[in-house]
Formats: C-alpha cells, structure tokens, sequence
C-alpha cells in the first residue's frame, strides 16, 4: 500500500491578504521501499508537501491517503517517520536518549521495546552509546541531525520523510547518513527526502519530483528525469550530458565521479579506434 | 584587514576548540574555510567580530582589538557575519523591518535606513517579499533575507557561515555570484563551507583540523594535497574526475574544471581535433 495525493492544493494565510498558494494540483504516489528525491527552488513548496504526507498540514482541496489511511490518524503517523530541516526544532527532551525514546513509548512500547529500538536506532546513525546521557542542545549541529533521524527510525516506520538530511554534515557524515539511508531502503522502508544535494543523493535515488512553483514539473525515474532536459543535475550529470550534446557518443544517464571515468575512458578509445580506421582507408 | 595572533579558545566544558591559530586576512581577499564537523570553522567566524574573544592570543580587526569593549560597534559596523540558520538571525515582523534593524543599531538617520535597505533588497532581488513576515518563508527565502540583513549594514568584510546549506543549486551559485560581485567591489569575504564544488573561485582555503589550521594555500595546491582525504573531506566531483583522467593520461587544465561546461569543452577539444 502506498501514499497517495490526489488532486491536492494548499495555500497558507487562506482568505487574509498575505495568502500565498504554495501547491496546485498535486498527484503523486509513493511505494513502499521506493527512494524518492524531492527537488526543487526555494520556495517551490517543497517542505509543505513534507508536512501534507504527516498531516502536520491538511489539503485545502484533494485527499491524502496513507495506506489507505486518513492522515490524521495515529497509526498513519506512526508509518510516517519525519525529520525536519533544522534538527533543534524537533529535540525537546534533556537527554539523547529520552529524546530517542520518547516516539516509542508515546505509541505505547515497554520500556524494554523502547530499550531495544534506542540501541537499534542509535547504532543505525553511527552514533555511540555514550552520548545517550548526554542533553541534545549541547550537541554539534550534524549530530542534533543524527538524533533526529535516530528519533524517527525508533518508530520503524514504513515512510521515512527528510527535509534536507545531510545539510551541516561534513563528508563523512553525509557518507554515513546516507548509508543508512540506503540500508533503511532495503530493508523496505520508502525514503523521501527532500535534497539540494545532488552530488550525494543522485546515485541513491529511484524516483524523482520536481517542483516548480507549487506543480509537479517532472515526475518519473531517474533516467526519464535526464531525457526531460529539466535542471537541477549533480555536476557530473551535467558534463556528460554537455559532452552528449557536443556530439560525443556517451551515455549521459551517469551519476558517480567512476561511471563517468570509465565512459569517458571508453569513449576515448572508439573515437582512436574510428581515427586509426580512417586513416586505414 | 584581521590579524590573528595566537588564538586559543574553549568552551566552558572543556572542549578546545581553537589552538593557536594565526592568521591573516588581507582587504579585498576570498578566504575560504574547511574542515570537519567540529574542527572549530564556527568557533572562528565567531571571533571576527567579537562574539567570542580569544582565551589566549589576539584578534586584530584593522588594529581594533576584540578584547577592548570600546571598540565593539566599530569593529561590528566593519565585520557582518550571515549565520547557517536564518532563524536564529531574524528580528523583525517583516522583511523589510528586519533588514532595518542592523542600519537602525548603527544609528543612522531615517533617510539613509531607507536607502540601506532599497539597496539590499535590490541586491539580492526580494523586493516583492517586502511585506512578508520572515517566518513565512521557506528555508532558502530566509537564507536570502539574512543575507540582505547583513548587506544592508554594508560591512567592509562579510563572513558566511554555511550560508548555502538550504539552498538548491542554483540559488547557491546565485548567492556565490552575488558574494563575488561584492568582493571585486573591494570587500573582504571569509566563506565557510562543506561543499567543496564552491571553491573554486577562492583566493586562498583553509583547512581546518581539531582546532589548528593544518592546510593552507591557493584552491589549485589544497586540492591536489594528498592529505585532503584523511582530513576527512572530499574533491568537488569535476576536480576528482579532472585528477582521475589525468592518471589515465587525459590532462584537463585547472581552470577548466570549474564548470561542466568548461569541463565538456576541454575534453571535446582533446578527443575531437585527432
């Protein structure tokens, strides 16, 4: 069962001057296990449609179905696991591991489940079992960021919805968070993540959506996405793509720094193969 | 422009965060910082005007020390910092009262409040969010307007503070290009980051390490150091591609690693004219 939008609108300050539509029309499903990417420009409505999937928002036109559930339910808020874009905003307890806790025992776990999902979730962000003790607030940015995803993967939940996950991380942590994206995907959970970070999540991604002004401007895999010819692309996406359209003859569907080498490489050795052929002649 | 002499800094707990760093920026310079989580990039940008004084060792802000709390206001009208979260930066109930908070402090009479702030939203093209209360906006709105906040104090030297962090691609190189522009016009820019594809067009990177400056040069000389990756940080993919293709004997020259544009002409010229 999936998340399904239909025909979905909303707009903030509704009927006061300042009213904005931030989304128009929205159709959209999401499988289970499927790693989605969400982009788009500032302002495009990107987070509001993070909050519809929860129901921390509700559709001003169209419906949104969780499994068939009504987003205001509490079993489609359990499925739906949520990290914000700034961590601080959604840590309120005095230690990391009340912190971790607090979604488990909310929905009811013992304090022996809450236990085990802890560990679980704190090993899952690469994070060590001496900063259970420790107050979230006295944390470094990326790991504010670790125990927020932590506190989200504690609910086990079937959707995993992030706004910006690896922003504030240094290489290594971007590296480690999304490894445990990719790991949280395979074990079946759906991975929604908002992302501007195309360099890292390019390669991991299934399914795009693009937003453009409130609409869905694409919508499909990554390689429908590509033959589109809609931007944003990670940098090495772009230069093969440019290569392909000056007339060289690779593949431009490459999103890593090695694929790229290899078809370059490759390339190479057709076009001295064609030139020695030539010559030949 | 700012000297620094020998700074050590901690946190209260303990935690050092800054080891006798010395450094100095001149006007009109792009020095960019890296390093990891926690190697003490903030830390720094916190002591460039004042926010933090050094435990040990001076701060030296065109020969205004931080330590003398007289010289405060004069070294903040200098220095502007643009924090990572725009929300903790935001004051006002609208845009356009927010952006008139930092000319206001600096005491300037009405007329020339007006004109700072025209000028700012000019320069970062949010006229239209005028009216909008900051809270409404999106994260990458409210990178804009924070930044516009700071240029309407025009600061001498601008410090960033991973200020693209949510923005898409190409509102950061928006954003890097306005920031440029600023820096031919004679402002000095300290610029933090994580994303190495921004560097490019640095005068001088930083690396940064447990505290201490390990690594120091021209963009072209921090990239090909082999040191980089146990530092923990990673090539901007066109650089590492660029560094890669070489070893293959596929020789893509600097200044064509900029761009995937530039990049893709390079290598068709190299494969195409034999």
């Amino acid at each position: 069962m999936p998340i399904i939008l239909e025909n979905v609108s909303f707009s903030y300050s509704k009927k006061t001057p300042l009213e904005t539509s931030a989304l128009r029309n929205i159709n959209l499903r999401i499988e289970k296990g499927e790693f989605v990417g969400i982009l788009g420009e500032k302002g495009a409505g990107k987070s509001t449609l993070l909050k519809l999937f929860n129901g921390l928002l509700n559709p001003e036109t169209g419906t949104v179905r969780v499994d068939g559930l009504n987003t205001s339910s509490r079993e489609a808020k359990r499925r739906i696991g949520m990290v914000f874009q700034q961590a601080a905003d959604q840590l309120f307890c005095r230690t990391v591991y009340d912190e971790i806790a607090f979604g488990p025992l909310n929905f009811g776990y013992s304090r022996k489940e809450a236990e085990e999902r802890v560990l679980e979730a704190l090993e899952a962000v690469y994070l060590d079992q001496t900063m259970l003790h420790r107050n979230p607030f006295s944390l470094s940015g990326g790991e504010m960021q670790r125990v927020a995803l932590a506190s989200a993967l504690a609910l086990r939940p079937d959707y995993l919805v992030l706004d910006e996950p690896i922003t504030g991380l240094d290489p290594v942590g971007k590296k480690e968070i999304l490894e445990t994206l990719k790991k949280v995907k395979d074990e079946g959970t759906a991975v929604i993540a908002v992302t501007h970070n195309l360099k890292g999540f390019f390669p991991l991604l299934e399914k795009i959506v693009l937003i453009r002004e409130g609409k869905i401007a694409c919508q499909g895999t990554k390689e429908d996405y590509l033959k589109t010819g809609c931007v944003p692309l990670p940098p090495i996406t772009s230069l093969m793509r440019e290569l392909k359209e000056r007339g060289l003859p690779v593949n431009p569907a490459v999103f890593t720094v090695e694929d790229a080498l290899q078809e370059i490489l490759r390339v190479r050795s057709v076009i001295e193969k064609e030139s020695t052929s030539n010559t030949g002649k | 422009m700012i000297r620094l002499e020998k700074v050590s800094y901690s946190y209260p707990d303990g935690t050092p965060a800054l080891e006798n760093i010395n450094l100095a920026i001149k006007k009109g310079e792009f020095v960019a910082i890296i390093g990891k989580n926690g190697s003490g990039k903030s830390t720094l940008a916190l002591h460039l005007n004042g926010l933090l004084k050094p435990q040990k060792g001076k701060v030296i802000i065109r020969g205004m020390d931080t330590r003398d709390i007289s010289k405060l206001p004069g070294i903040r009208k200098l220095v502007g910092i643009v924090f990572q979260n725009p929300e903790t930066q935001f004051v006002g109930r609208t845009v356009e009262e927010d952006l008139a908070f930092g000319p206001e402090n600096l005491c300037l009479p009405p007329v020339e409040i007006r004109k700072c702030v025209d000028m700012a939203l000019a320069e970062t093209g949010f006229e239209k969010y005028r009216y909008r209360s900051p809270k409404t906006l999106s994260g990458g709105q409210g990178q804009f307007v924070a930044l516009a906040g700071i240029l309407a104090m025009r600061p001498e030297c601008l410090v960033f503070d991973e200020v693209t962090s949510m923005l898409d691609p190409d509102s950061g190189t928006d954003v890097l290009e306005r920031i440029r522009k600023l820096q031919r016009k004679g402002k000095t820019v300290v610029y933090i980051t994580h994303n190495l594809e921004e560097l490019h067009a640095a005068d001088r990177i930083i690396v940064m390490d447990k505290g201490r400056i390990v690594l120091e040069g021209d963009p072209e000389s921090v990239f090909a150091d082999p040191s980089l990756q146990s530092l923990g940080l990673t090539l901007p993919s066109l650089i590492e591609l660029a560094a890669r293709l070489k070893t293959c004997g596929v020789a893509i020259p600097w200044e064509k690693t900029s761009s995937p544009h530039s990049f893709a002409e390079e290598i068709c010229q190299l494969f195409l004219k034999t």
